[in-house]
């Protein structure tokens, strides 16, 4: 056996231990994310919408409407810590929206999407920027995106008294359609009786914030 | 000089009475040759048979004896049938709009399925069965297409007087529910004048195209409804009453207009979901008369309403009634 052949040898032989004990880090790592699956896109919204917390949240009831039905949402009264910022408040409750349904069946939003602005202008309006996840995982059909977006209006409705009308937006753009049935480029409405104050017009909201709620 | 003029009288009066049978019988003669095509039909028959049943039918038929040719001419003349006539058909254009198409496929079941094959596949049943009972009907598109929701909405607002119907296949409810959708608007404007104009205007009193709908949201509110109570009684399941809502292929379309969507492509056999396009056709047809009855005239009646009047007691363009 020559001096070359023997060197080779441990080389090699060195490369299968290393190997295997990498494979046995590789196996434990998969384990691990299969206990916990996480998703590219929910990284990325752990990472832009931290838990929302302020100095002046306090213990509340909140009612959230995950879907109850084929048909219909249903509010669910959730205990919450709730920011007095409307802004702030508006984004604790999407989030529970978002993450916290009771069961698989209830859930009205897809899993990876993130709230990733909200604004609300002086004239009442809410803009509601969310990730482009919305419209590329919402279910495609009329059903499933007016449950989409009934949960989040009535939600905001019962959470955000101050806010007269919403504006969806998907990834800071005006959108025709959240997947293709739901029409987004008008405002739905939450509270009508809060009127615009007095001077305010009520013209389209530029997109440019009002009150940068992160 | 009286007795010359009593002379001239008579001779003309001799005369007059020398030509009265000859006009009489050059008359005859006329109204023979003036009849050219009993003696054509007698040669042809099967050729004139469309052109007489469009021109008036049984009540152009002439009796027997009632003619002085009477007899072997006239009973060798086919009689016109009536039940095979072709029907005018005046009313409404049934505007039916396969959702989808090209590179959008809208809803994608596990199986392979895809909303934009399965609704035109639906739109053409229900084309032939809306046709078969005397409307008129056209598609959006007929083809892998994709025309844009304005290009849609022209179809319909090409026409005086149009029914938009859209169809469309969800990705979730129940396997054999159906609903229909009227159009809710989402506040678009400006101000707050805007947010709930029952017709909207423009200054020069056009109805602006984004909102065209919004004249006719009440009629198509009634059509809906009219469609789930039929899709209650044929789909087991089904919601009890239409829904209202901002569904984009409907805000621009300046007729009555609805949106029907079948539950679901998440189906294990392909044919299944095909199996309910019979009954979605004959409760869309029977909405369809309940709303707006087709008057359908037979070919014999067909001069006696003038084709652009509809029918008295139905309504006018935009199908609002009472």
């Amino acid at each position: 056996m020559t001096r070359n052949l023997k060197i080779t040898i441990a080389i090699l032989m060195v490369a299968v231990i290393i190997g295997l004990l990498s494979l046995r880090g590789l196996s434990n790592r998969i384990a691990r994310l299969q206990e916990n699956p996480t998703s590219e896109e929910q990284a990325r919204r752990a990472l832009l919408t931290p838990k929302v917390s302020t100095p002046t949240d306090v213990l509340a009831r909140a009612k959230i409407y995950w879907a109850g039905g084929a048909d219909s949402t249903t509010p669910t009264e959730v205990e919450l810590s709730l920011s007095a910022d409307p802004a702030q408040r508006a984004r604790q409750v999407m989030d529970t929206l978002i993450t916290e349904a009771p069961t698989p069946e209830q859930r009205t939003l897809p899993e990876d999407t993130a709230l990733v602005g909200f604004y609300l202008l002086a004239d009442g309006t809410a803009v509601a920027d969310f990730s482009d996840s919305l419209s590329s995982e919402t279910p495609s059909g009329i059903l499933s995106e007016r449950l989409a977006v009934d949960s989040i209006v009535q939600t905001l409705k019962s959470n955000l008294p101050a806010a007269r009308r919403l504006k969806i937006l998907i990834h800071g753009q005006e959108v025709d359609t959240l997947a293709g049935h739901v029409d987004l480029t008008g405002f739905f409405e939450l509270n009508p009786q809060v009127a615009a104050p007095a001077g305010v017009t009520t013209a389209t909201p530029a997109l440019a914030p009002a009150a940068p709620a992160h | 000089m009286a007795a010359a003029r009593s002379g001239n009288s008579d001779m003309l009066f001799g005369v007059r009475r020398s030509l009265v049978p000859l006009i009489l019988a050059f008359a005859a003669c006329l109204a023979v040759f003036a009849t050219p095509g009993i003696s054509q039909q007698n040669a042809t028959p099967s050729a004139q048979q469309p052109a007489e049943q469009q021109s008036g039918g049984a009540s152009q038929q002439p009796s027997a004896g009632s003619t002085p040719l009477g007899g072997a001419a006239t009973q060798s003349l086919p009689l016109p049938q009536t039940s095979t006539a072709e029907p005018v058909r005046y009313g409404p254009m049934i505007v039916i709009n396969p959702a989808h198409g090209g590179t959008d496929t809208g809803a994608r079941g596990e199986n392979g399925l895809t909303e934009k094959e399965q609704v035109l596949i639906l739109a053409r049943m229900l084309r032939s069965d809306l046709e078969r009972n005397g409307f008129h009907a056209i598609l959006t598109r007929n083809d892998d297409s994709n025309p844009s929701y304005e290009d849609r909405a022209g179809v319909a607002n090409a026409y005086r007087d149009a029914i938009f119907v859209s169809l469309h296949v969800a990705s979730t409810g129940k396997f054999g529910t159906l609903r229909a959708y009227s159009y809710e608007a989402v506040a678009p404007g400006a101000t707050a004048e805007d947010e709930n104009p029952a017709a909207p205007r423009l200054p020069n009193g056009l109805v602006p195209w984004e909102q065209a709908q919004q004249p006719h949201v009440d009629a198509s509110k009634r059509l809906a409804d009219l469609l789930q109570s039929q899709f209650v009684i044929k789909f087991s399941g089904s919601p009890q009453s239409a829904a209202q809502y901002a569904v984009r292929d409907l805000r621009s379309v300046n007729a009555p207009a609805v949106a029907v969507e079948v539950s679901s492509v998440a189906v294990p056999d392909p044919n299944s979901l095909l199996a309910l396009g019979s009954p979605l056709s004959i409760a869309v047809v029977r909405s369809l008369q309940l709303f707006r009855p087709a008057p359908v005239v037979p070919a014999s009646a067909a001069p006696a309403i003038p084709p652009a009047q509809a029918p008295s007691g139905a309504p006018g363009p935009g199908g609002a009634q009472p």
